[in-house]
């Protein structure tokens, strides 16, 4: 459904992402891992067309290299951001009304909006300006907008960093929900090896740009080179 | 604020104006002013649309004005086109060179737009006083002197009858208000809010930052073209004076006065700072001075001018109903 192959990306001197290739198929549960600027949001950037890049990414077999973000999301590729991201001039209703007016070619339905806030548990904010949410609704927020835009894979950059316990497991519920019940596929990056070896089928670790390693969760976490990439990478 | 509420402070507002003429309606020194009042709302408001609601700091807004004035007049005496046309070609031109200056505007940074903006601002009148603006037909730093006015089926409005011309006017004046009020409440609204508070969210959910900021450029200058048209031939005058920064700042204090992105407020920004300008015309060189203090004072006390205390008001009402 989505695949890179040898994707590079260099800012100036740096090399963010190098030579990197990988596939993500339909319905599935697809993980990043690795340490702090190893590449993954950058990664992000490149599918969602933020930057350009060397390589290529197709989706649905279909080229997306060079194509603008607004372009990607109609597509069917939809993100959330690993800070925040909200409009404080628009209410919650209004965000997701501008995912579902801009992100489908579908006309503007007040239904799915409905739905959505629903699904996501916003109702009682739905008024609300979306600057003054917490960090929760925040999330909720992000997720429920690309929601609006009926996507086909959701990408969701570090969805649990600053969540307790509980509700990290809301979220999880939330996404396990997303991929079964709305057969959306799912790309996560996450630091917590728990969330990803129970959400994911199949865990990409990264490192400095490049793959240390790729398949079964349980098999991936207790490979030398990841554990020695985490030891060795984990001083913060 | 709701549509409604909109609706109902423009009509108001524009409803306040129009009863005027009844008891001033033979001072034609007061329906001057009453004219300048709607005239001005409309650059303000257009201007406050592209800074205060879509967040580009465009500081072309008087070059555009004074575009759209020139285009318009220039045509009219030239060509011997009817003004009613040529304003709205005027309109049309404007708006292209708003789309040409918006371009190299979508790649950079709020400051550096108010810098490429404004350059555009302080390159025009050289060029209007220039070799090539009198080629164009400018009249160099003269001007020009003999706009011919607007005519409709023969009957001209001008400053001999200004009760007539002043309902035009305001008739433009308004339409412009309404057109801006149906911009910001549309879906075209709603993506403009977007890319100003989050351009990468906005982006990752559809919208084309390209496509969406062109418009903003586009449709307030095509308004700020077309009542800069309306201004020479109400006029029959005009000069590259106007690019001084008498205007430019008074029309950045109307906005402010109004509340910057909450429009309708330029509206009322711009009647009021308009007829507070005439009140203290008896101060005489102290007027640019106390002018200056009540800015400052405003901006501390009201931070979203008049439509601030407004909205305020509308929302507790709102809140206990
Ligand atoms: N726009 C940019 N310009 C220059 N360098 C960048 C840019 N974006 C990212 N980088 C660099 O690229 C590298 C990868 O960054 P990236 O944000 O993708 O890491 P990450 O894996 O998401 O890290 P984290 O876990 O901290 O989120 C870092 O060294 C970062 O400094
Ligand atoms: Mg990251």
């Amino acid at each position: 459904m989505l695949k890179l192959s040898n994707v590079t990306k260099r800012f100036g001197a740096l090399i963010a992402v190098n030579n990197l290739s990988f596939e993500v198929s339909q319905g599935q549960v697809f993980g990043i891992a690795g340490p702090n600027g190893a590449g993954k949001s950058t990664v992000y950037n490149l599918i969602t067309g933020f930057y350009d890049f060397e390589g290529s990414i197709r989706f649905d077999g279909k080229e997306i290299s060079g194509m603008k973000p607004h372009q990607i999301a109609q597509l069917g590729i939809s993100r959330t951001f690993q800070i925040p991201q909200t409009f404080p001039s628009l209410t919650v209703e209004q965000s997701l009304e501008v995912g579902n007016r801009f992100g489908n070619r579908a006309k503007h339905d007040a239904r799915r909006i409905e739905r959505i806030i629903d699904f996501v548990e916003l109702q009682s904010e739905r008024h609300e300006f979306t600057g003054t949410l917490n960090l929760l609704g925040k999330k909720k927020l992000m997720i429920g907008a690309a929601l609006a835009t009926d996507p086909k894979i959701l990408m969701l950059d570090e969805p649990m960093a600053g969540s307790n316990a509980h509700e990290i497991k809301a979220l999880m519920e939330l996404i396990q929900r997303m991929n079964q019940e709305l057969g959306i596929t799912i790309i996560i990056i996450e630091h917590f090896m728990k969330v990803l070896t129970e959400l994911t089928e199949t865990l990409l670790i990264i490192e400095t740009g490049t793959e240390i390693c790729c398949g079964d969760p349980e098999v991936v976490t207790s490979d030398p080179r990841v554990i020695e990439c985490y030891l060795g990478g984990d001083d913060d | 604020m709701k549509l409604k509420q909109m609706a109902a402070i423009i009509v108001i507002a524009y409803g306040v104006l129009a009863v005027l003429p009844m008891f001033v309606g033979d001072i034609p020194y007061i329906m001057n002013i009453l004219i300048m009042c709607l005239i001005w709302a409309v650059v303000a408001s257009s201007w406050d649309v592209i800074m205060g609601f879509a967040g580009i700091f465009s500081f072309g807004q008087v070059a555009f004005f004074v575009m759209g004035a020139y285009c318009s007049a220039i045509l009219a005496i030239n060509f011997h086109i009817p003004p009613v046309f040529t304003i709205i070609i005027a309109g049309f031109f404007t708006a292209g060179m708003g789309v040409l200056v918006g371009l190299p505007c979508l790649k950079l940074a709020g400051p550096y737009v108010a810098l490429v903006t404004f350059g555009v601002h302080m390159a025009l009148q050289p060029l209007l006083k220039g070799q090539i603006g009198i080629a164009l037909g400018s009249g160099g730093a003269l001007g020009l002197l003999a706009i011919p006015p607007i005519s409709i089926f023969g009957y001209t409005f001008g400053t001999d009858n200004i009760v007539p011309t002043f309902y035009l006017i305001l008739v433009i004046s308004m339409a412009c208000a309404l057109t801006i009020m149906a911009m910001v409440k549309s879906y075209w609204g709603l993506a403009f809010l977007a890319l100003k508070d989050s351009q990468p969210f906005a982006t990752s959910l559809g919208i084309s930052a390209f496509k969406y900021k062109l418009m903003v450029f586009a449709v307030t200058s095509f308004l700020t073209g077309i009542i800069g048209g309306v201004y020479g031939h109400f006029y029959g005058v005009l000069s590259v004076r106007m690019l001084d920064l008498d205007l430019f700042s008074i029309l950045m204090v109307m906005i402010l006065a109004g509340g910057l992105g909450h429009f309708p407020g330029a509206i009322i920004g711009s009647f009021l700072v308009v007829a507070a300008s005439e009140l203290m015309a008896p101060l005489g060189v102290y007027r640019a001075v106390t002018m200056g203090a009540i800015v400052v004072v405003l901006v501390l006390a009201l931070p979203d001018g008049v439509m601030g205390v407004f909205s305020k008001r509308l929302n507790n009402h709102a809140q206990k109903a």
